[in-house]
């Protein structure tokens, strides 16, 4: 960052001083206390997995209150239009809230996971994604049994898989 | 402690040197610690600047290691003499 600086000065000096100014090496500057704390806060399992909660409640609310919004039905002779947005309103409310619910909990469980499983294998691979999908998908539908459970793990996994790949595909 | 102007048997260049001898091991030994962890734990393919926690812990593990197998190895050379084969 300091040789680019530096260089860029250089060059606006003029081209002849140019080949006599050699860019600066910066030496290396040590962290400081603050800056490591700040960014051991984000290596926590616990803040991770609670902001990745709290990030996939925000995404279902606004999930649920566009598809809620959708599938309303228009009955125009049985109620007036001040009764039928009323009913809008609370029929996007309730699904924006179950739906913000369920993507709460599977960001929360899929970033505990992956954080737990990353800090214990110390690599960083796609199997961190691949068993934190699983579980997740396991969790959510765990209520159908033990066959929904390995179907829910498999599909999850293999859509994070999927989406890992496709958000790392310039590297 | 007495005073540093009147040791006993240590003057001060010998001192110096052995300051110095002590500073070049602890280089040294920083060095191979850091290059060691660095090609065990990283990644040659970079993908981003910031270590992941993957690196993180993995990096923790390995200078731990590396730091405790050097502790007993120095205190084996130093009481022993010879390292028992």
């Amino acid at each position: 960052m300091a040789a680019s600086s530096s260089e860029n000065d250089s060059k606006n000096e003029g081209p002849s001083s140019r080949e006599a100014e050699q860019p600066q090496v910066a030496a290396i500057r040590m962290p400081t206390a603050e800056e490591i704390r700040a960014q051991e806060v984000w290596n926590n399992c616990a803040v991770r997995s609670v902001v990745s909660g709290v990030m996939g409640g925000g995404l279902g609310f606004f999930m649920g209150l566009f598809l809620g919004a959708l599938d309303n039905p228009i009955m125009q002779d049985e109620m007036t239009a001040r009764q039928q947005l009323i009913y809008n309103a609370k029929q996007m409310g309730r699904r924006s809230w179950s739906s913000a619910k369920a993507f709460a909990i599977m960001g929360l469980v899929f970033s505990a996971v992956e954080c737990v499983v990353e800090k214990a294998r110390a690599k960083h691979d796609t199997t961190n994604t691949v068993i934190a999908g699983c579980v997740t998908g396991g969790t959510i539908s765990a209520r159908g049994g033990p066959r929904a459970a390995c179907a829910g793990c498999a599909g999850f996994a293999a859509f994070s898989v999927a989406i890992e790949k496709f958000f790392d595909r310039h590297t | 402690m007495a005073a540093n102007n009147t040791p006993a048997g240590i003057d001060k260049e010998q001192a110096f040197g052995m300051a110095e001898t002590e500073m070049e091991y602890r280089v040294e030994l920083f060095n191979r610690l850091a290059q060691t962890c660095f090609n065990k734990c990283v990644d040659k393919r970079y993908k981003e600047s910031e270590l992941n926690m993957g690196e993180n812990s993995c990096i923790d593990r390995c200078v731990s290691k590396y730091w405790q197998v050097n502790g007993m190895i120095g205190q084996m050379l130093s009481a022993g003499g010879r390292p028992p084969i």
